[in-house]
Protein backbone atom coordinates (compact mmCIF):
# COMPACT_ATOMS: atom_id res chain seq x y z
CA UNK A 1 0.00 0.00 0.00
CA UNK A 2 1.12 3.52 -0.69
CA UNK A 3 0.81 4.87 2.84
CA UNK A 4 3.21 2.24 4.14
CA UNK A 5 6.00 3.37 1.91
CA UNK A 6 5.43 6.99 2.88
CA UNK A 7 5.98 6.14 6.52
CA UNK A 8 9.09 4.11 5.70
CA UNK A 9 10.67 6.84 3.59
CA UNK A 10 9.90 9.52 6.14
CA UNK A 11 11.41 7.36 8.83
CA UNK A 12 14.67 6.88 6.95
CA UNK A 13 14.86 10.57 6.12
CA UNK A 14 14.40 11.52 9.76
CA UNK A 15 17.31 9.26 10.64
CA UNK A 16 19.51 10.72 7.93
CA UNK A 17 18.63 14.21 9.12
CA UNK A 18 19.33 13.42 12.76
CA UNK A 19 22.70 11.93 11.87
CA UNK A 20 23.61 14.99 9.81
CA UNK A 21 22.73 17.31 12.69
CA UNK A 22 24.87 15.37 15.11
CA UNK A 23 27.78 15.35 12.70
CA UNK A 24 27.52 19.13 12.25
CA UNK A 25 27.55 19.82 15.96
CA UNK A 26 30.20 17.45 17.22
CA UNK A 27 32.34 16.92 14.10
CA UNK A 28 32.81 13.31 15.05
CA UNK A 29 31.52 10.09 13.61
CA UNK A 30 29.42 9.34 16.68
CA UNK A 31 25.87 8.31 16.10
CA UNK A 32 23.55 9.85 18.62
CA UNK A 33 20.01 8.73 18.02
CA UNK A 34 18.38 10.05 21.18
CA UNK A 35 16.45 12.58 19.09
CA UNK A 36 14.98 9.84 16.95
CA UNK A 37 14.20 7.82 20.05
CA UNK A 38 12.38 10.82 21.52
CA UNK A 39 10.34 11.30 18.36
CA UNK A 40 9.31 7.68 18.68
CA UNK A 41 8.45 8.19 22.32
CA UNK A 42 6.11 11.09 21.57
CA UNK A 43 4.45 9.17 18.76
CA UNK A 44 4.00 6.04 20.86
CA UNK A 45 2.53 8.06 23.70
CA UNK A 46 -0.09 9.61 21.46
CA UNK A 47 -0.93 6.51 19.47
CA UNK A 48 -1.60 4.61 22.66
CA UNK A 49 -4.34 6.97 23.74
CA UNK A 50 -6.21 6.26 20.52
CA UNK A 51 -5.55 2.56 20.27
CA UNK A 52 -6.76 1.68 23.73
CA UNK A 53 -9.96 3.65 23.41
CA UNK A 54 -12.15 0.68 22.60
CA UNK A 55 -10.33 -1.73 24.87
CA UNK A 56 -11.37 -3.07 28.22
CA UNK A 57 -9.03 -2.30 31.07
CA UNK A 58 -5.82 -4.30 31.07
CA UNK A 59 -5.55 -6.94 33.79
CA UNK A 60 -1.81 -6.78 34.38
CA UNK A 61 1.54 -6.09 32.82
CA UNK A 62 1.57 -9.27 30.75
CA UNK A 63 -1.81 -8.37 29.34
CA UNK A 64 -0.37 -5.01 28.32
CA UNK A 65 2.62 -6.64 26.65
CA UNK A 66 0.34 -8.92 24.69
CA UNK A 67 -1.47 -5.85 23.50
CA UNK A 68 1.84 -4.34 22.34
CA UNK A 69 2.69 -7.55 20.50
CA UNK A 70 -0.60 -7.90 18.72
CA UNK A 71 -2.65 -4.77 18.20
CA UNK A 72 -0.01 -2.10 18.63
CA UNK A 73 2.40 -3.89 16.30
CA UNK A 74 -0.28 -4.64 13.74
CA UNK A 75 -1.30 -1.01 13.72
CA UNK A 76 2.22 0.19 12.94
CA UNK A 77 3.98 -2.67 11.17
CA UNK A 78 1.01 -4.61 9.71
CA UNK A 79 2.12 -7.80 11.40
CA UNK A 80 2.30 -9.27 14.87
CA UNK A 81 5.37 -9.90 16.96
CA UNK A 82 6.56 -13.44 16.28
CA UNK A 83 7.74 -14.34 19.73
CA UNK A 84 7.22 -12.92 23.21
CA UNK A 85 9.31 -14.15 26.10
CA UNK A 86 9.46 -13.01 29.69
CA UNK A 87 11.13 -13.97 32.95
CA UNK A 88 8.06 -12.76 34.89
CA UNK A 89 10.27 -10.27 36.70
CA UNK A 90 9.89 -7.33 34.43
CA UNK A 91 12.03 -8.35 31.48
CA UNK A 92 10.28 -8.97 28.18
CA UNK A 93 11.84 -9.94 24.88
CA UNK A 94 9.86 -9.26 21.74
CA UNK A 95 11.17 -10.90 18.63
CA UNK A 96 10.18 -9.86 15.14
CA UNK A 97 11.54 -12.18 12.46
CA UNK A 98 10.88 -9.78 9.63
CA UNK A 99 11.15 -6.29 11.03
CA UNK A 100 9.74 -3.91 8.47
CA UNK A 101 12.49 -1.29 8.49
CA UNK A 102 15.13 -3.95 7.93
CA UNK A 103 13.49 -6.27 5.41
CA UNK A 104 14.67 -4.23 2.43
CA UNK A 105 18.31 -4.10 3.46
CA UNK A 106 19.67 -7.59 3.50
CA UNK A 107 19.09 -11.15 4.45
CA UNK A 108 22.13 -11.68 6.60
CA UNK A 109 25.15 -9.87 7.93
CA UNK A 110 25.58 -7.18 5.28
CA UNK A 111 24.98 -3.60 6.53
CA UNK A 112 24.69 -4.97 10.05
CA UNK A 113 26.59 -2.00 11.51
CA UNK A 114 23.86 0.37 10.33
CA UNK A 115 20.99 -1.64 11.76
CA UNK A 116 20.92 0.12 15.15
CA UNK A 117 19.92 3.38 13.45
CA UNK A 118 16.77 1.84 12.14
CA UNK A 119 15.56 0.40 15.41
CA UNK A 120 15.96 3.48 17.61
CA UNK A 121 12.64 4.96 16.58
CA UNK A 122 10.81 1.75 17.38
CA UNK A 123 12.45 1.52 20.81
CA UNK A 124 11.07 4.97 21.55
CA UNK A 125 7.71 3.97 20.18
CA UNK A 126 7.43 1.04 22.57
CA UNK A 127 8.72 3.08 25.50
CA UNK A 128 6.25 5.88 24.85
CA UNK A 129 3.36 3.50 24.49
CA UNK A 130 4.19 1.83 27.77
CA UNK A 131 4.81 5.14 29.51
CA UNK A 132 1.29 6.24 28.69
CA UNK A 133 0.02 3.00 30.22
CA UNK A 134 1.96 3.86 33.40
CA UNK A 135 4.77 1.38 32.84
CA UNK A 136 8.18 3.00 32.97
CA UNK A 137 10.71 1.01 31.04
CA UNK A 138 14.00 0.94 29.23
CA UNK A 139 13.78 -0.50 25.75
CA UNK A 140 16.82 -1.70 23.85
CA UNK A 141 17.08 -3.53 20.57
CA UNK A 142 19.38 -6.21 19.31
CA UNK A 143 19.95 -7.23 15.70
CA UNK A 144 21.99 -10.35 15.12
CA UNK A 145 21.04 -11.11 11.56
CA UNK A 146 18.79 -8.97 9.43
CA UNK A 147 15.86 -8.76 9.07
CA UNK A 148 15.18 -10.30 12.45
CA UNK A 149 15.19 -8.03 15.48
CA UNK A 150 14.77 -8.45 19.23
CA UNK A 151 13.45 -5.75 21.54
CA UNK A 152 14.32 -6.03 25.20
CA UNK A 153 11.98 -4.28 27.58
CA UNK A 154 13.16 -3.77 31.16
CA UNK A 155 10.36 -2.52 33.32
CA UNK A 156 11.56 -0.08 35.96
CA UNK A 157 10.05 -0.72 39.34
CA UNK A 158 10.10 1.96 41.97
CA UNK B 1 -27.37 18.19 30.68
CA UNK B 2 -23.95 18.20 32.25
CA UNK B 3 -22.94 21.19 34.32
CA UNK B 4 -19.27 20.38 34.47
CA UNK B 5 -16.71 18.00 33.05
CA UNK B 6 -13.13 17.47 34.10
CA UNK B 7 -10.10 15.68 32.74
CA UNK B 8 -7.72 14.53 35.44
CA UNK B 9 -4.26 13.23 34.73
CA UNK B 10 -2.35 10.19 35.90
CA UNK B 11 -1.09 11.93 39.04
CA UNK B 12 -4.52 13.35 39.92
CA UNK B 13 -3.63 16.82 38.71
CA UNK B 14 -6.50 18.41 36.80
CA UNK B 15 -5.73 18.88 33.12
CA UNK B 16 -8.98 20.55 32.27
CA UNK B 17 -12.07 21.62 34.17
CA UNK B 18 -14.88 23.13 32.21
CA UNK B 19 -18.33 24.16 33.22
CA UNK B 20 -21.23 25.89 31.64
CA UNK B 21 -23.36 28.62 33.06
CA UNK B 22 -21.77 31.43 34.96
CA UNK B 23 -18.28 30.85 33.73
CA UNK B 24 -16.53 33.88 35.13
CA UNK B 25 -17.79 33.62 38.68
CA UNK B 26 -15.10 32.48 41.09
CA UNK B 27 -17.65 30.79 43.32
CA UNK B 28 -18.74 28.53 40.52
CA UNK B 29 -15.19 27.72 39.66
CA UNK B 30 -14.44 26.77 43.24
CA UNK B 31 -17.50 24.63 43.68
CA UNK B 32 -16.71 22.85 40.43
CA UNK B 33 -13.21 22.04 41.57
CA UNK B 34 -14.51 20.86 44.88
CA UNK B 35 -17.12 18.63 43.27
CA UNK B 36 -14.61 17.05 40.96
CA UNK B 37 -12.11 16.42 43.70
CA UNK B 38 -14.59 14.76 46.00
CA UNK B 39 -15.17 12.28 43.19
CA UNK B 40 -11.52 11.29 43.02
CA UNK B 41 -11.59 9.20 46.19
CA UNK B 42 -14.61 7.32 44.95
CA UNK B 43 -12.85 6.76 41.63
CA UNK B 44 -9.74 5.32 43.23
CA UNK B 45 -11.87 3.07 45.39
CA UNK B 46 -13.64 1.65 42.36
CA UNK B 47 -10.36 1.00 40.61
CA UNK B 48 -8.80 -0.79 43.56
CA UNK B 49 -11.83 -2.96 44.20
CA UNK B 50 -12.05 -3.92 40.53
CA UNK B 51 -8.41 -4.99 40.62
CA UNK B 52 -8.78 -7.23 43.65
CA UNK B 53 -11.93 -8.90 42.42
CA UNK B 54 -10.31 -9.80 39.12
CA UNK B 55 -7.44 -11.30 41.08
CA UNK B 56 -9.86 -13.39 43.10
CA UNK B 57 -11.37 -14.69 39.86
CA UNK B 58 -14.86 -13.34 40.23
CA UNK B 59 -17.60 -14.52 37.92
CA UNK B 60 -17.12 -13.83 34.28
CA UNK B 61 -19.98 -11.40 33.94
CA UNK B 62 -18.79 -9.35 36.87
CA UNK B 63 -15.27 -9.29 35.54
CA UNK B 64 -16.14 -7.92 32.13
CA UNK B 65 -18.27 -5.33 33.84
CA UNK B 66 -15.43 -4.27 36.11
CA UNK B 67 -13.03 -4.03 33.23
CA UNK B 68 -15.28 -1.54 31.52
CA UNK B 69 -13.79 1.93 31.23
CA UNK B 70 -17.04 3.52 32.30
CA UNK B 71 -17.44 3.38 36.06
CA UNK B 72 -20.98 4.66 36.40
CA UNK B 73 -22.38 6.87 39.12
CA UNK B 74 -19.67 7.57 41.64
CA UNK B 75 -21.22 9.91 44.05
CA UNK B 76 -24.36 11.87 44.40
CA UNK B 77 -25.19 14.85 46.52
CA UNK B 78 -28.39 16.81 47.02
CA UNK B 79 -27.65 18.97 44.04
CA UNK B 80 -25.30 17.02 41.83
CA UNK B 81 -24.56 13.59 40.44
CA UNK B 82 -21.01 12.67 39.58
CA UNK B 83 -20.09 10.07 36.97
CA UNK B 84 -16.64 8.67 36.32
CA UNK B 85 -14.65 7.10 33.49
CA UNK B 86 -11.06 5.94 33.60
CA UNK B 87 -9.12 5.25 30.43
CA UNK B 88 -6.49 2.57 29.98
CA UNK B 89 -3.92 5.31 30.25
CA UNK B 90 -5.19 6.25 33.74
CA UNK B 91 -6.73 9.48 32.62
CA UNK B 92 -9.82 10.15 34.69
CA UNK B 93 -12.82 11.77 33.10
CA UNK B 94 -15.46 13.14 35.43
CA UNK B 95 -18.87 14.39 34.46
CA UNK B 96 -21.15 16.25 36.84
CA UNK B 97 -24.85 16.68 36.26
CA UNK B 98 -27.25 18.72 38.23
CA UNK B 99 -29.97 16.70 39.92
CA UNK B 100 -32.11 19.76 40.60
CA UNK B 101 -32.65 20.94 37.04
CA UNK B 102 -35.41 19.15 35.11
CA UNK B 103 -33.11 18.01 32.29
CA UNK B 104 -30.50 16.60 34.60
CA UNK B 105 -32.58 14.83 37.19
CA UNK B 106 -33.79 11.94 35.06
CA UNK B 107 -30.75 11.38 32.96
CA UNK B 108 -30.13 7.88 31.73
CA UNK B 109 -26.97 5.89 32.27
CA UNK B 110 -26.53 5.20 28.57
CA UNK B 111 -26.54 8.92 27.81
CA UNK B 112 -23.78 9.58 30.28
CA UNK B 113 -21.83 6.68 28.88
CA UNK B 114 -21.95 8.01 25.33
CA UNK B 115 -21.10 11.51 26.50
CA UNK B 116 -18.03 10.24 28.32
CA UNK B 117 -16.97 8.15 25.36
CA UNK B 118 -17.17 11.20 23.16
CA UNK B 119 -15.21 13.19 25.70
CA UNK B 120 -12.55 10.49 25.59
CA UNK B 121 -12.41 10.80 21.81
CA UNK B 122 -12.05 14.56 22.11
CA UNK B 123 -9.30 14.12 24.67
CA UNK B 124 -7.42 11.71 22.40
CA UNK B 125 -7.60 14.27 19.63
CA UNK B 126 -6.36 17.03 21.93
CA UNK B 127 -3.42 14.86 23.01
CA UNK B 128 -2.44 14.31 19.39
CA UNK B 129 -1.82 18.02 19.00
CA UNK B 130 1.97 18.21 18.66
CA UNK B 131 2.07 21.38 20.76
CA UNK B 132 0.61 19.60 23.72
CA UNK B 133 3.12 18.02 26.06
CA UNK B 134 2.04 14.99 28.07
CA UNK B 135 0.97 15.95 31.56
CA UNK B 136 0.34 19.59 30.74
CA UNK B 137 -2.96 21.33 31.14
CA UNK B 138 -5.10 21.32 28.04
CA UNK B 139 -5.25 24.89 26.81
CA UNK B 140 -6.64 24.19 23.35
CA UNK B 141 -9.53 26.51 22.57
CA UNK B 142 -10.89 24.03 20.05
CA UNK B 143 -11.05 21.33 22.71
CA UNK B 144 -12.76 23.75 25.08
CA UNK B 145 -15.39 24.61 22.46
CA UNK B 146 -16.06 21.00 21.59
CA UNK B 147 -16.45 20.05 25.23
CA UNK B 148 -18.84 22.94 25.86
CA UNK B 149 -20.85 21.80 22.87
CA UNK B 150 -20.92 18.30 24.23
CA UNK B 151 -22.22 19.55 27.54
CA UNK B 152 -24.84 21.82 26.05
CA UNK B 153 -26.66 20.19 23.22
CA UNK B 154 -26.05 16.50 23.04
CA UNK B 155 -28.23 13.85 24.71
Amino acid sequence: MADDIVFELLHSEIINYALEQVKDVTKTKDTDLSVVEYIGFAAGYKIMERLTREWPRFKDELDTMKFICTDFWTCIYKKQIDNLRTNHQGVYVLQDNAFRFLTNFSNGQQYLEFAPRYVAYTCGLIRGGLANLCINSVVTAEVQAMPSCKFHIHVQRT
Amino acid sequence: MAVCVAVIGKDNAPLYIGGIGNDTSTDNELSRQWLVHTALDALEERLVSSNTTTANTATNAARTDLRDLYLGLLYSTDTHKIYGYVTNTRIKLVLVTSSTSPSGSNIRDAEVRTALRRLHALYADAICNPFHLPGDQITSIKFDKQVKNLMLNNV
